[in-house]
């Protein structure tokens, strides 16, 4: 799932996010009909740092979703257009539910980084060292935190680019992270 | 400040460590060190508690812990009774809502405990409940927790104004310094030299294990009450003549410059503003050092040096007993050790402490009269900050 071929094209496609329910509707919210099979998390909930990504527990379901095609998306107010990160479901400066899903731009640099060497949390503790940053997303007002994969912490820098990748959390959940192309 | 005048009356702490001690018996720890700190307190005159307690949930597996927290004093609280979660900022949370609570007169006599037990069998568990502090579902499945996002900052200031390895060092050896005076700081006794400070491990690069507080177990609690009853407690109250709090993000993503804390600087004006003084005019802070790179980041935010001055103004001591005001006496969080809910209290402690001249000569601040106290929660998103004035009329 991290190679270019894995990615589709960036298409302006968008879907209006599941907007919620009038009040009246909402004690009949129920799950779709037909939802995926369901990952089974590798460790209780409580002590697990991923998140649950199903419809039945998310309304921001699609963003995995759109993970699962190698697309990293976020939403943007169909009302006041401003571009959210991380995606909402309600726009925060107009409280408006309208949203739509769209893809961020795949490149992006390294703003700030640093690496954990110790202190990782459970289930992290065999992937030490490993990598983090804040990356700004290229032609958006966006930074994004995640971690950084590719190269060494010690040959990170300020400055260098780097591109957004989805990848199997290796439970059939998704999730983002960034990988250097230097 | 509106209201009637409120005032810390006395307080007290359990040593800060490692302790064999669960969360319960650390509140009834600190409940028998105010009796003896605060002889005049009767359980059936207070009638408020509030519980600074960042993660009971994660760390002892326990939830509705005021109550819990009041039989473990032995306290029946009539008017308020309420826990506090702010996470690291907990206690000064606390200690906040009780001041609320007295100046509006719903209350007459507050305790405000905080604690935290933290240190678990499994550090990998503890670990965890470090990172829920942060937007979980977001920041946390990258591994965050607060050294990685303070390592961040520390790395920006250096690149943005050349600040040095040496200069956080001198954060970190002037409060372990401190710490040494202090028979309930997690390191007293324990000596780190600049150089010893350097060759410590990175945990998260640039910082290393010098530059960060660690994982503590520990109490503390103070009395608060009215202009009324202050003379019934003390000579020496600490009164409560301003406090402030701004926060504007949560999502690590919406830190902004990461050197620039915009909320410590609204909410410093806000508490010195309503008291009516400038920061010249502190005598001490207790400034919530987190992390060396912490310390220098408030010097700059509160106005103490320009942006970008706060590692000179470590490295020339300026933050040192006889400098331009003395930061962290009790020893700081680097030094007393973290234990979240705690710190705020065990801060406000020390204020008290100080102009009741009760601490130990060696970290003694001449003849204090105003001091600031600073807690910052979460990935500094949230600055909260108090103003206590020695003594004097009401």
């Amino acid at each position: 799932m991290s190679g270019d071929s894995a990615r589709r094209r960036r298409g302006a496609a968008s879907v209006v996010v599941a907007p919620a329910p009038p009040p009246e509707a909402r004690a009949a919210e129920a799950p779709p009909a037909n939802p995926a099979p369901k990952p089974v998390p590798r460790r209780p909930f409580l002590l697990d740092f991923f998140p649950l990504e199903t419809p039945d527990q998310t309304r921001l379901h699609r963003f995995y979703d759109r993970l699962r095609e190698g697309r990293v998306s976020t939403t943007r107010c169909l009302r006041d257009g401003s571009l959210h990160w991380p995606p909402r479901t309600a726009c925060p400066s107009c409280r408006s539910e309208e949203l739509e899903w769209v893809d961020l731009p795949e490149h992006g640099h390294i703003y700030a980084f640093s690496a954990v060497l110790a202190g990782a949390p459970l289930g992290m503790e065999t992937e030490v060292p490993f990598a983090v940053g804040l990356v700004d997303i290229d032609g958006t007002p966006l930074r994004l935190f995640g971690r950084i994969e590719g190269r060494p912490w010690t040959e990170l820098r300020v400055g260098a680019p780097v591109r957004t990748e989805a990848y199997d959390i290796g439970d059939g959940r998704m999730f983002y992270r960034f990988r250097t192309t230097e | 400040m509106s209201g009637r005048a409120v005032a810390i009356v006395g307080g007290a702490t359990t040593k800060f460590g490692v302790r064999p001690a669960t969360w319960s018996e650390l509140v009834q720890e600190v409940g028998v060190a105010l009796g003896r700190a605060v002889p005049e307190l009767r359980s059936e005159t207070v009638d408020s508690l509030f519980v600074g307690a960042a993660e009971p949930e994660r760390f002892a597996f326990q939830s509705h812990v005021a109550p819990l927290a009041a039989e473990q004093l032995g306290l029946k609280p009539h008017r308020i009774l309420q826990r506090n979660e702010l996470a690291c900022a907990s206690g000064q949370s606390a200690i906040r809502s009780a001041y609320a609570a007295i100046a509006s007169g719903l209350s007459e006599v507050a305790v405000v405990v905080g604690v935290e037990k933290m240190n678990l069998p499994s550090m990998a568990e503890a670990n965890s409940a470090m990172g829920c502090v942060m937007d979980r579902p977001w920041d946390g499945p990258a591994g965050a927790t607060a050294p990685p996002f303070f390592a961040m900052v520390a790395q920006r200031h250096m690149l943005e104004f050349g600040t040095t390895e040496e200069q956080l060092a001198a954060v970190s050896e002037k409060n372990h310094r401190f710490a040494n005076t202090n028979p309930n700081a997690q390191f007293h006794e324990k000596t780190f030299s600049r150089d010893k400070l350097l060759r410590l491990p990175l945990i998260a690069p640039p910082l290393r294990l010098g530059d960060c507080s660690s994982m503590t177990d520990g109490a503390a609690a103070v009395v608060l009450t009215s202009e009324e009853h202050v003379r019934e407690y003390t000579d020496t109250p600490a009164w409560v003549r301003g406090s402030g709090q701004y926060s504007d993000f949560h999502n690590l993503a919406h830190a902004g410059s990461l050197t620039e804390w915009n909320g410590l600087r609204r909410a410093s004006r806000e508490a010195l503003g309503r008291a009516g003084i400038e920061v010249g005019d502190l005598d001490l802070a207790e400034l919530h050092d987190c992390f060396t790179i912490s310390e220098i980041v408030e010097y700059e935010a509160l106005g103490l040096c320009r942006s970008g001055e706060g590692g000179k103004f470590a490295e020339d001591g300026r933050g040192n007993l006889g400098g331009d005001l003395v930061v962290n006496p009790r020893g700081g969080l680097l030094g007393c050790g973290h234990p979240l809910g705690a710190t705020g209290v065990a801060q406000a402690v020390e204020v008290f402490q100080q102009f009741a001249s009760i601490v130990p000569p060696a970290r003694q601040v001449p003849e204090p009269e105003w001091a600031l106290v600073h807690n910052l929660s979460g990935s500094a998103n949230v600055h909260s900050v108090m103003v206590y004035q020695r003594g004097g009329a009401a």
